[in-house]
This record gives C-alpha cells, structure tokens and sequence, in this order.
C-alpha cells in the first residue's frame, strides 16, 4: 500500500539523510546545513500529509507495515500510526526542522557529525512511536541514547562528560530492568497462550497473576519513570538539559521524555492493568509530589535553562495524572499536554539558546529589561510564557484543563464514597498550576522588565531564521489551544482503547467488559465501541 | 572406516594440514617471510568454505568411530571458528613479522577443528592440547616487552593446570560409566552419583580455566596486554569460541539439574560483575578488552543454562556477534612504533580528530560489546537471557542483565575519550593499512548482516 510506504518513507527519511551529509566533501558546512533542514521540511510535510488522511474513525493501526523479521522467536517488523502515536509522531517531524534550523549558528565544530547524529536521534524517536512490537520498540527505545549521548557529550557546556554520563548511565539502568520484564512477559505469554509473540496487540491479551504484573509493571515503570521523568528520579535531568546544547535540549525536552508518557499509556498501564489500578494512588501522588516539587524546585532556580528544566518536571507531572486519572477527558488531555509542552518547552529552550548565543550566560541576575533591549524576541518569550502557565487560547490551557477535569470526575465518586485522597491530591495539583503561574510569571518579569541590564551589548534582535523558528511554534501553540477538535477527535478512540485496557478486569477472565469502569463516573462510561478493542486491534 | 570418509569427512583438517606443510616447506627453501600469510589466509578460508559447503550438504560421517565424528553442528561451529581466524589474519601483516606466526596459528587451528569432533574424551583432550600449545609460544613471540616471559609462564602453567584439571575429571568420570565416550558427560550431568558429579565439576573447572572465568581468569590480562595484537585477537575470539562450541559439544541438549546449574550459573555471574568492574579500572587498552572478554565468558557460560537446541543457537549467535567486534576493535587501533604505549587509553584522547574513521570503527565496536542496540552484541544479549529465562531461571537471569549493566561505562568511557576528550597530539595520525582496513570492513558487514537479517542467521543453526 503506498500509504504504508509513506509511513516507511518518514521513519527512514532521516537515515537518507546520514547517507547524504557523509556523502557531502569536507568543509561544506553549510550545504551540511541547507541538506538536513531540507530533509527534515520534507519529513515533517509527509508527516503532516499522513496525519491529514489519518481516519479518525477507523479502529486499529493506520498506514501499517508487517512481514516476519525474527521469525524463529515471533518477532515482526510492525509500524503504523494509531492515535496513541499520532499527535507524538507530527511532534517530532515538527521540532525536526526546527531543531535543525536552530543549530545553524551554534553549531560550529563537527557539523557533519553532530546532523548525523541528529538524524540518528530523529530515526530512533521515531521508530519507538511508531513500533507495534516489543523487540522493535526496545531496540529503537535504547537506540535513542546513543546519539544524545554524543550530542551532550561533544557540543555540550563544561560539564558535559558529567552530564551525559549520567544521563546515560540512569537511563540505561531502567532498560536494562525493562528488558529482563520484557523477556520474562513475552515468555508468560507462550507459557499460557502458546504463542510467541512481541506484538504489543497480542501482548494486551496476556492473563497474568497480579504478583507478576505488579513485578513487570514496576520494571516497566522504573524505565519510563526515569524517562519522564518522575520525581524522584529526576536528578539526572536538570545536568542533562543544562550541559546539552540547545538542540539536545530541545529534543530532550520536547520529544524525549515524552517517551517515558508514551509508554506508560502505550504499554506500562495497558499490559499490567490489575497492578496499574492496585498501584494508581502511588502514581498519582508520585505524579501530583511531581507537579508541586519540580514548580517549587523552578521557583528558586537563578538558572534559566534549569528554571524551563525543572518546569518540564511539573508539566509531565500533569500527563502522568491524566493518563492515571482514567478518565476519558483526563486522558485526552494528558495526549494534548504532551504536544503542548513539547511545543512550548521546545520553544522557551530555543529562545533560552538565542539569548545564550548572544550573552554566553545562563544566569538570570545577568539579565533584565530586555523587553527595551530586544522587544521583539521579548514579546515572542512573553507569548511562550503565558502558553506554558495555560492561559486560555494557548495549548497549554487544553492540555492542563483537561487533565484537572479529568483528574477531578475521577476523584470524585471516591469523595462520594468517603474517600477523600483522591480529591485532595487534585486539589494539589491545581496549587501546581497556581506555583506554575508564580515562577513562570516570576521569571518574565525579572527576565524582560525592570532596569535594561545585559551582560553582552548591544544586542541584536532576532533574524530571519529566528523569527521563522518561533513564528513557526507560536503558530503550532495558538493552533492547538484556540482548535483542538481535530486532534482530539483522531486520538479519542486509542484513549477509549486505553481506559479500556487498563480499566477492565483482566486476571483469569478474558477481557471482561464493565459497563461502567471503577474509576470513572457514569458520564464517561466508555460506549460500546471500545468493546474489546484490543483484540481488533490487530 | 573408509578411506573416503576420513577424506571427505576431515577436509578441513586436511586443508589446514596442507597448509602448515606448504608453510614448513616455505620455511625450508625460502628466505623471505614473504607470502606467508597468504598461505594461511588461503588455507583457512578454503578449509571455512569446505566446512560450509559440508555442512549445507547435509554431510554427516564416522569416519574413526567414537573418536571423530561430524555431522552439520561440528561443520557449522568449525566454520564460525575458521570465519572468525580470517580478520585476525588480515590485521596480522602489520602487526607481526615474525615467521613461525601463521604456522602455530594453523596448528592451534587444527587443534579447535578437532576439538569439534571430539567424540571421546581423547580426541577432546588431543584438540584441547593442540590448540593451546601454539598458543603459549604466540604469545611470546612477539616479545615486545620484559613482561612477556612472565605473561607467557603463567598462561602456560595454568594452561597445564586446566589439563590436569580435565584428566582428573576424564578418569573420574570412567571411574564412575566405565566410558570415555563424551556422552557420558551429559548423562552425569543429570547423575546423583558423587563421582560422577565431582567429575563434572573438574572438567568443567578445566573449560572456565581455559575460557577465563572468575576465579581461573588471572592469566588472561597479563596474556593480553603482552601479546601481539593479532594474537591477543586471537586469544580473544577464536579460543574462547572454539572453548565454548566444546562445551556445548559436552552438554549436548540435556537439561542441567541443580545444584550444577548453580555452578554453572554463579561462577559466569561472578565473571561478568568482576570483569566489567575490573575493566572500569583498566589503563590499558588490551588490559581493558582482558577484562571485558572475562565478563563476555560469563554471557556465553549462561547460555549453557538454556537447554535444547537454543543452547548452540544462542553460543554460536553470540560468538558471531562478539568476535568481529573484537577484532574491529583491534584492527582499528591506531598503529605505533611503542607497544606499551599504543595500548594506554589515553592514546585514544581525541582520536576522531585525527582519524575519523578508526574512531568511529572502534565505538561502533564497544557498543556493540556493551550490548546496546541496534548492534549486534545485543541481540546475542537478548538471545542468551532469553534461553536463560525460558530454562526458569529468572533471577540469575535478571542479575545477569544488572552485570551486564556495569559493562557499559568503562566502553562509554572510551567512546568520551576518542569523541569527547582533547588528545595531547594534534595532526593526522598514521592510517591504518589496506589490510587492516579491509578486516574492519569485513568485521562490520559481518555485524550488519547479523544487526539487520538476525533471524536468517539464526534459521542457518
């Protein structure tokens, strides 16, 4: 189908694109450049095309490509887009060029090597959205450190070894857990099924004893947990973001660690669904001490890159409520926060990187008044600022809306009940908000008001290049937050499939359907139409 | 016995003899050492291909019954030792002048290919000799510093010692089945009998001694730090591989019970924590791969816990994965005129300014021994934990994978030097020669093929 070779085409674009920089004579910096930003355009238009024509109202796999790869353990190439992987994949092609475009001028050793490992990057984050299977998704999922790894490790600020050893180490410490649960889970499966299979749909029909979810799950989780990341196992985040270079940032922040989102909903949740509901008070605290930690640790930052660092501790903090929330608007809305920070996030590190190109200095005593020095970049950072507190017509307001609705439906029958925790930690994770406004606000007005004071003058405003970067973001965050029914509609049956699969009850029964799930109140009772979707997804 | 039979049957052997007797004959008439590697290098690849072509063809054969046997297993692993040989030949010609170099490395062949026949405890011990004494005087030969002497004594006695370890354990064991077949080691794995079991233990003793196992590992870091890189190579890949072929030649498919399965599982754990925190503290280059190789015994001893088929699958799988990264490695080092030296880490310090392509040879290489994806050392990683789980035995397995977790600093450590780190020299480091070029391009698409068509590789066991 040409369709799926479309798909095919976006996920190895970026390889044709190592292929042509190594290809490119020496020296050619800037045909270096001009090639990847090209390649990228053209990723993201493909992208955009294939998400134009995704069927909203299909079920299962869109655009999908299977044939047998390691046939002897029942491993299958599968990729395809669903509304799980959606919304995350036209993120990625998105910051793509935008990435790229943004290094133009700070990146100035090793350009060849550092697009290639973008390309790299760009191929492995892709590849883990888009597979279907275990083995590939695990195989992409380690694949990405690789490249981050010499991203931070060579362009990188002073304490860049430090950092991407880090970074690497604590990751790797998660995957290697993962793997052992991987393993052990596709076994179970041929132990009572007699099937053997990685494909995540046969995979969702397992029927293990809860001792054994709540152990995978706790590997699976401790992998993703650390990619989110969750407090407490953020440490290796705040140097990570610090020492990389803008790109990395930028990457890390808007499309990294959504993987660890990602797979709690893609697969954490939905394979383990009796630990997941035993353990949600667990994750829901983890995710509210999340929001109020990561905006309190934001609060005192005198680092900029480490204030945007902290306050993508918080944010995710609301994916991870949504997504435990189980509530279908919750969900949703953790779906949108996710593109929503990766937008903004995204963007505030791109600005944070031009104003460091320009000053060579993080610190934000060294700042002030640069709403006089460079108005228009300043009106740009502002505009950002009030989308990552969640002012209402910005995506940030849709994202974090939805989630505290959700978060509150779902908390509520439980207050009814007598119940109370629940309420309170929503309660909390409003306060998160309010916190979030103070250091976001905080932050602009010491960053763009008061007494004019620079370390580096005059300063030069934005270019081209810049202005079309940011143009490009704020354009992306208006969109999402004042039309957000074209996205929500096309991910709205894989959140159903979602709260389905971890609502149901699914240890010794097959896929017993509740017509109402214990989490939910009545008013989102999934209709009938998730009725055993999992099973349909093939 | 039939004439044809010991022809056809052992025509690798044959040609690996063959090509020792041009290289004697080559010593003889001729001064030069010119032309000799060639030799070998011929005599190798010809007797690889005829232990493929055997073996596709099915070709099975008794020619000595109950000594030697062959049969598409004994084929496909001679062919994955003789494949390996062909890049470490390759980097040879640069490495090494010395003339008796490819006439031990043959014989020490010929001594693996027998080892893979072995059907009786003679033929085995015969092969296990004929493979390790070319090997001590290999690793003198080079005798590029004071410490060789000491290295090569201390590998050759304990050398000597694993023999013995294994003649004790050869006569326990017909004490106990009144047999010298190798079978018998397999059903006194399963035996309740103390002899029998005391047995096991001592030829099993023998074969970690010989793949370097915590705690019969220490000769092998002083081995390899002394020896000629085609030799620590060598020593590296194709003993070890031929060792553990043997060892799954010995297990056969059998089920191994506890408490042997303890043993075979803690001793190889202890190896791959040991040998990866150990390697973290290495300075030196070949010191380092000692250590790593140490921890990558242990990987392949797991496997054995695997019962069935998966067992060779999974040995054999891993060795194709391991070795070529260990001679890409080697192969990729940069050359100069101080052995000591060349092999210091911080010789590596900001290698990819001066010779891109080596340095991204030898990282594609450590991650690739690290076991991160998508290079082939970890699909081999997942095979073997993925045998180990299925035999049941999780928690070993999971401890297994956290050793296996300690590895990736110190080969993320030498990536930072060569990518991350400023060198103290600056300027285009000498190149590489054509034919150490040539064995890093074979060693890489060897790894491609295995990374992107695992499954065909695998459907071939």
């Amino acid at each position: 189908m040409a369709d799926a070779g479309l798909l095919n085409l976006v996920l190895y674009l970026p390889l044709a694109g190592i292929a042509v920089i190594i290809a490119l004579p020496a020296k050619q910096d800037d045909a270096v450049r001009w090639t990847a930003l090209a390649v990228m355009l053209v990723q993201f238009v493909l992208a955009a095309w294939l998400y134009a024509r995704f069927d909203a109202g299909a079920e299962g796999l869109q655009f999908e490509t299977r044939f047998p790869w390691i046939a002897a353990w029942g491993v299958y190439y599968q990729i395809g887009l669903d509304g799980y992987n959606l919304l995350l994949v036209l993120l990625t092609t998105f910051l793509g060029p935008l990435v790229v475009a943004g290094a133009f001028s700070a990146i100035q050793k090793e350009v060849k090597l550092f697009y290639a490992m973008v390309f790299a990057l760009q191929f492995a984050m892709l590849g883990t959205f888009l597979a279907q299977d275990l083995f590939l998704f695990y195989l992409f999922w380690e694949t990405m450190l690789i490249p981050l790894f010499f991203i931070i490790g060579i362009w990188g600020g002073e304490r860049r070894i430090y950092a991407t050893l880090k970074f690497v180490l604590y990751t790797a410490f998660g995957s290697i857990l993962m793997l052992a649960a991987v393993i052990y889970l596709v076994y179970s499966l041929n132990a009572t099924t007699g099937v053997t299979s990685f494909a995540f749909a046969d995979l969702y029909r397992s029927e293990l004893p809860l001792s054994v979810q709540t152990w995978l799950l706790a590997a699976f989780a401790l992998s993703f947990a650390i990619k989110v990341p969750i407090v407490p196992l953020h440490t290796w985040l705040p140097d990570a973001h610090v020492e990389a270079p803008t790109a990395g940032s930028v990457i890390l922040a808007g499309v990294l660690l959504k993987m660890g989102t990602y797979g709690f909903m893609k697969l954490a949740f939905p394979l383990f669904p009796d630990a997941t509901r035993l353990f949600a008070p667990v994750f829901q605290t983890l995710a509210v001490v999340s929001i109020l930690y990561g905006a309190c640790l934001a609060l005192v930052q005198t680092d900029i890159k480490k204030i945007i660092a902290y306050s993508s501790i918080s944010h995710l903090g609301y994916v991870m409520l949504g997504l435990i929330s189980l509530d279908l608007l919750g969900i949703q809305g953790a779906v949108v926060q996710m593109v929503s920070h990766g937008l903004v996030a995204g963007g505030l590190f791109l600005m944070v990187g031009m104003i460091y190109e320009r000053c060579h200095t993080r610190e934000l005593s060294a700042y002030g008044g640069l709403a006089k020095l460079l108005p228009l970049y300043s009106v740009f950072f502002a505009l950002l600022t009030l989308a990552a507190i969640g002012l209402p017509t910005t995506s940030g307001f849709t994202g974090e809306f939805l989630v505290l609705l959700g978060a509150f439906r779902a908390a509520w029958p439980h207050y009814v009940q007598g119940v109370g925790y629940p309420l309170l930690l929503s309660a909390g994770a409003v306060a998160g908000v309010v916190l979030g406004a103070l250091y976001m606000l905080g932050f602009a007005q010491r960053f763009l008001f008061g007494v004019a004071k620079a370390p580096h003058q005059p300063l030069i405003d934005l270019n081209l290049r810049e202005k079309a970067i940011l143009g490009a973001i704020l354009v992306a965050v208006f969109a999402l937050g004042l039309f957000p029914e074209d996205p929500l509609r096309k991910t709205e049956l894989a959140a159903r499939q979602y709260q389905q699969l971890v609502a149901g009850n699914r240890t010794g029964t097959r896929m017993a359907i509740h017509p109402v799930a214990p989490l939910v109140s009545p008013a989102a009772a999934p209709p009938a139409v998730a009725t055993d979707s999992a099973g349909s997804q093939r | 016995m039939s004439w044809q039979d010991a022809l056809t049957a052992m025509l690798p052997e044959h040609l690996l003899l063959a090509g020792i007797v041009v290289l004697l004959v080559q010593d003889i008439v001729a001064q030069s050492t010119r032309g000799r590697l060639a030799v070998a290098l011929a005599a190798t690849g010809a007797a690889c291909a005829a232990a493929l072509l055997l073996a596709f063809a099915g070709y099975a054969a008794a020619p000595f019954p109950g000594q030697y046997s062959v049969a598409g297993i004994p084929f496909l692993g001679k062919a994955i030792v003789l494949a390996l040989t062909v890049p470490v030949l390759l980097i040879a010609r640069d490495e090494t002048g010395q003339r008796a170099f490819p006439v031990l490395l043959l014989s020490s062949l010929y001594g693996a290919c027998l080892l893979l026949s072995a059907d009786s405890f003679i033929t085995l011990l015969l092969g296990l000799e004929l493979l390790s004494l070319p090997v001590y005087p290999l690793v003198l030969l080079a005798f590029r510093r004071p410490e060789s002497a000491e290295a090569a004594l201390k590998y050759l006695v304990l050398g000597g010692a694993a023999t013995a370890t294994l003649l004790m354990g050869v006569a326990l064991l017909y004490g106990a089945s009144g047999s010298l077949a190798i079978s018998g080691f397999a059903s006194a794995l399963g035996s309740t009998d103390t002899m029998a079991r005391v047995a096991v233990v001592l030829v099993l003793a023998a074969l970690f001694l010989k793949a370097a196992i915590v705690p019969f590992h220490a000769w092998a870091p002083d081995a390899y730090e002394v020896a000629a890189i085609p030799v620590t190579a060598y020593m590296a890949t194709i003993v070890k591989a031929a060792v553990l072929l043997t060892a799954v030649r010995l297990f056969g498919t059998a089920p191994v019970m506890r408490p042997l399965a303890d043993l075979l599982a803690i001793l190889p754990l202890v190896s791959i924590v040991w040998g990866n925190l150990a390697a973290m503290r290495q300075q030196s280059f070949r010191r380092m791969i000692a250590y790593s190789s140490i921890a990558h015994a242990g990987y392949l001893f797991y496997a054995l816990l695997g019962a069935g088929p998966g067992r060779f699958q999974a040995v054999a799988f891993y060795l194709l994965a391991y070795a070529p990264m260990n001679v890409l490695a080697f192969a990729s080092l940069p050359p100069e005129t101080n052995d000591a030296a060349r092999d210091r880490l911080d010789n590596l310090k900001g290698l990819f300014q001066r010779a891109p392509f080596a340095a991204l040879m030898i990282a594609v290489a450590m991650l690739s021994l690290a076991g991160i994806p998508p290079f082939p050392g970890f699909i081999g990683k997942f095979l073997i934990f993925k045998n180990v789980i299925a035999a049941g035995y999780t928690l070993y397995a999971v401890a297994g994978l956290v050793g296996s977790y300690l590895g990736i600093y110190f080969y993320l450590r030498v990536i930072q030097y060569l990518f991350m780190s400023a060198g103290e020299r600056t300027g285009v480091g000498a190149a590489p020669g054509r034919l150490a070029l040539l064995a890093s391009v074979i060693c890489l698409l060897a790894s491609l093929l295995l990374s992107v068509f695992p499954g065909w590789v695998i459907n071939q066991f």
